[in-house]
């Protein structure tokens, strides 16, 4: 189960639109929510690091299963 | 807003426009004659016939500014010279004007008799727009990941070379060689591969380096440059720096970019204006390579392999501003069978309301949608099952076109079409042969 605040499927979208999706996601939670996601293309393993850097947003974790891409990003500020 | 408040404003606006006016924008924008012939010619006029959608109409907000700021009599008596003061409310409405009514795709000017280059005016806008801190966020976010790709490399780099060792095992599997390489930071390789972020650039371009035997690296940085889109140059520069650095570091004799529009326009004509010297590299995009790769027989094609009806797609950037017309049809004609072209095309084709950086920016979602429609038109009218475009944002556009207006076609790029219909030797097709052996 669960405990993020949104759960987004970036399933079969190709960069740079994960990282749009994610930014589009993360103003409409309050600051400390938590977006949860699983993406399929690789460029989000450098992308969501870099753009969380970017934008002071904290990265939970980033993680490859196979060929999913999971990830939990912070709401900071 | 008050009167203090604008004064500030005009000023910055007069420094900013004063670093921006060069010849060719002072010529685009004193050389209107207000003829119209460039209405028909843009495809957001051509979805929506508002006089907001014209180019000239566009450009002349600019010159509003221009004529208030420069012009003599404007700047003592505006009205006679159609001056407009620069106001808060005037940028504000010039930012849906300029970042989502204009793809910069320039068919406006190959029409006009003047030959008044509305991309630079309009880039010239979003210039001023960024540096008043008006531009949309989402690109400014991306601007800023790409340079922190680079600052934070220590940081980034093992997730990217994670990246790059699963794709390494995927090109094995493809190729049946357990030996293929994608190799990152090659000290000595002839060719630094310059992709985008997503495997798709990098996947097919590894494959057919394989095929060839070229001697290459790819690039720790992607190829997209959203300075350029945001009209700020200091920062386009500074994201180009990496793959210059990058390079020459290397000592590479030639930058490849990958199928990508304006990351190519970007590195190989504008970006040596920036530095101010040529590079010390040949530059081109994975289509020049590609051509030159099928007429020089370096890979055997087997076009039967690509069957179904498939159109192209002319990038705005590689034909009409790059002039790369044949080479997409060279490499068409050679790997599938049934090729049909739109029309128009080359360089009078239709831009598929994707460009300058809009697949990126969600709250303009409708008005990009809708500028697609004469894409939509084009594309049904050939037939064909199959959409090839050789630029990503296209390849973003069209593909949520396809969703949208249930065209039902496939859009694919040119190099996947290549390998598609690549044959290795001793007849080996690209991931139809197991992998010899089962070590590592």
């Amino acid at each position: 189960m669960s405990n993020a605040d949104v759960v987004l499927d970036l399933k079969g979208l190709l960069c740079p639109i994960p990282v749009v999706k994610v930014s589009q996601a993360i103003k409409s939670l309050p600051v400390g929510g938590v977006i949860e996601a699983t993406a399929t293309d690789p460029g989000v393993l450098a992308d969501i690091p870099a753009w969380t850097r970017t934008t002071g947003h904290e990265l939970i974790s980033i993680e490859r299963q196979e060929k999913l891409i999971n990830f939990k990003v912070r709401k900071v500020k | 807003m008050g009167k203090s408040d604008n004064t500030e404003l005009t000023k910055k606006a007069r420094e900013l426009l004063r670093k921006q006016v060069d010849r060719k924008l002072a010529a685009a924008l004193e050389t209107c004659v207000r003829c119209g012939i460039c209405a028909e010619s843009c495809h957001y006029y051509v979805a929506d016939p508002r006089p907001e959608h014209v180019p000239a109409y566009r450009a002349e907000k600019l010159r509003q500014i221009y004529r208030g700021l420069f012009d003599p009599i404007g700047r003592i008596a505006p009205g006679w010279v159609g001056a407009v003061p620069v106001s808060d409310q005037m940028l504000d409405s010039l930012v849906e004007t300029s970042f989502a009514s204009c793809t910069m795709c320039r068919r406006c000017t190959v029409n006009c008799p003047m030959g008044v280059d509305n991309a630079l005016v309009v880039r010239a806008i979003r210039s001023l727009l960024t540096a008043t801190g008006r531009a949309p966020e989402m690109l400014e976010q991306l601007a800023e990941a790409a340079i922190m790709r680079e600052e934070g490399l220590e940081y980034i780099k093992d997730l990217f070379l994670e990246q790059i060792a699963e794709l390494e095992n995927e090109l094995r599997e493809k190729v049946g060689d357990l030996k293929a390489r994608i190799p990152v930071e090659e000290q000595g390789a002839e060719i630094l591969y310059v992709a985008l972020s997503g495997a798709h650039t990098i996947l097919p371009a590894s494959v057919l380096f394989y095929a060839t035997g070229t001697s290459w690296s790819l690039s720790l940085f992607e190829a997209a440059n959203y300075g350029v889109f945001l009209g700020d140059t200091p920062r386009a520069k500074r994201i180009t720096q990496r793959i210059v650095d990058e390079a020459t570091r290397l000592g590479v004799k030639e930058v490849v970019v990958s199928e990508c529009g304006h990351a190519y326009t970007t590195l190989r004509w504008e970006a040596p204006n920036w530095f101010g010297k040529p590079f010390p590299f040949r530059v081109r995009s994975l289509v020049e390579v590609m051509a030159e790769w099928i007429e020089k027989g370096k890979l055997k094609l087997d076009p039967t392999r690509n069957r179904l009806a498939v159109t192209y797609h002319d990038s705005c950037n590689l034909a009409r501003n790059s002039g790369l017309i044949e080479e997409p049809r060279t490499i068409l004609n050679a790997c599938v069978t049934d090729f049909r072209e739109m029309t128009p095309n080359k360089q009078h084709n239709y831009c598929c309301g994707g460009g300058a950086g809009l697949v990126a920016l969600p709250e303009f979602s409708e008005q990009r949608l809708n500028a697609g429609k004469p894409k939509v038109k084009q594309i049904k009218a050939t037939g064909a099952s199959i959409v090839a475009a050789s630029c990503d944002n296209c390849r973003h556009q069209l593909g949520e076109l396809n969703e949208h207006y249930e065209m039902g076609v496939e859009v694919i790029g040119l190099a996947e079409l290549v390998v598609n219909a690549l044959v290795l030797d001793k007849g080996r097709v690209p991931g139809k042969e197991p992998v010899v052996a089962a070590t590592v």
